[in-house]
């Protein structure tokens, strides 16, 4: 009966340490999540002219999904249907320089490794603008949970945080939408290849 | 004498359905008048008179996917009152409600313009949406039901389009004038 005792202990001590790691794999890296603090950004949304926040929740991007029955969204409904939400914080400054480096550094202060990886990082030195995502994959590199992407110009600065599921090639589709800047523009004039590549998931 | 009476009698009743015509509008949306009551309270201020008759006629006149269209201006409201953007924030937030989710909002720190658009599911396939838009010295509330391709356009450029209302906000200021 003792024998038997420890043989279920066993098997079940067993059966939770698999469900932990299996738990573990499919988490971002402790302490990091795919929703930025986009509130680090309110101090300097006191030296901008405007501010614009877009906030695209689960339920609204659910509602949203209802509405794009065009054969032009098609592509887009399939990536929006599965994301959790989008965010967009965009800010425009009367001056170049209205805001420094360090402002930047607070969000991307965020974007750490190992769960997040920087993918593209596109500079203009011409127009001073700069561009870049990042993607936060679950810790066995194999699923996708976020993305933040940082546009930098002169006299405006904007970051957009989606949080789900999002393939990397597809991203194109959502350019232009629901506040998302149209990034082709900004990396094609940079002249510069994306840098900080990692295995793509 | 005959002649006269016959020309009265429906000019009394037009007149009489015309002032009618701003209640019933009003009347429409016990939610919308219970929200321009609490900005009542929060501005010590009653709405600007008559918008009834606004609402009415944009009601028929809006552009395609808009419907239910309300709107209540505050005009000379407590410019201090509007300064203090985070106290405005979180009674904005209590004023509409937990089934509306924040959309888009849009500030302009060089005016003191601030701009929130706030959502909810109304129907099967509409979104019902509140913008508040208030500045210096006015305030605005509107609320209208927007069909699919009209949220379609808000979805394609949340930003423009909230800046649109922030505009469209002022003209209506402008035109009452």
């Amino acid at each position: 009966m003792n024998a038997r005792n420890k043989k279920i202990r066993s098997g079940a001590l067993a059966a939770f340490f698999v469900a932990m790691l299996l738990g573990t794999l499919s988490m971002p890296a402790f302490g990091q999540n795919p929703r930025l603090d986009i509130k680090n950004l309110e101090a300097l949304a006191k030296k901008a002219s405007e501010v614009v926040d877009v906030n695209l929740d689960g339920s609204l991007l659910k509602l949203a999904s209802k509405f794009m029955t065009d054969e032009d969204d098609r592509e887009a409904l399939g990536i929006i249907k599965n994301l959790k939400g989008v965010y967009v914080k965009s800010l425009t400054f009367d001056e170049p320089g209205d805001y420094s480096e360090g402002d930047v550094e607070a969000i991307r202060s965020q974007l750490q490794a190992p769960a997040w990886s920087r993918i593209v990082s596109a500079r203009s030195k011409h127009d001073g603008e700069n561009a870049e995502i990042y993607l936060m994959t679950a810790t066995d590199g194999g699923s996708v949970l976020g993305m933040a992407i940082i546009c930098a110009e002169p006299k405006e600065l904007t970051v957009v945080n989606i949080v789900g599921p999002v393939d990397i090639d597809k991203l194109s589709q959502l350019e232009g939408k629901m506040g998302i800047p149209r990034l082709e523009e900004q990396t094609d004039e940079s002249g510069q290849k994306p840098e900080g590549h990692r295995a793509k998931p | 004498m005959r002649n006269h009476r016959l020309l009265l009698a429906p000019a009394i009743l037009s007149v009489a359905l015309l002032q009618m015509l701003p209640d019933a509008a009003r009347a429409g949306d016990s939610e919308f008048h219970s929200l321009v009551e609490r900005m009542s309270d929060y501005y010590q201020k009653r709405p600007v008179r008559h918008m009834g008759w606004l609402n009415f006629f944009a009601n028929r006149y809006t552009p395609g996917g808009v419907s239910h269209f309300e709107m209540a201006i505050f005009d000379d409201v407590d410019a201090s009152r509007t300064h203090a953007i985070e106290e405005l924030g979180s009674s904005l937030v209590s004023l509409v409600g937990p089934s509306y989710q924040p959309f888009v909002s849009v500030q302009d720190l060089r005016s003191g313009e601030w701009t929130s658009i706030y959502t909810r599911e109304s129907g099967k396939e509409q979104i019902e949406m509140l913008i508040i838009s208030i500045d210096s010295s006015d305030a605005v509330l509107m609320k209208m039901q927007l069909k699919p391709e009209a949220m379609r356009k808000w979805l394609e450029d949340p930003m423009e389009r909230a800046r649109d209302a922030r505009r469209g906000a002022e003209d209506a200021q402008r035109d009452r004038m």
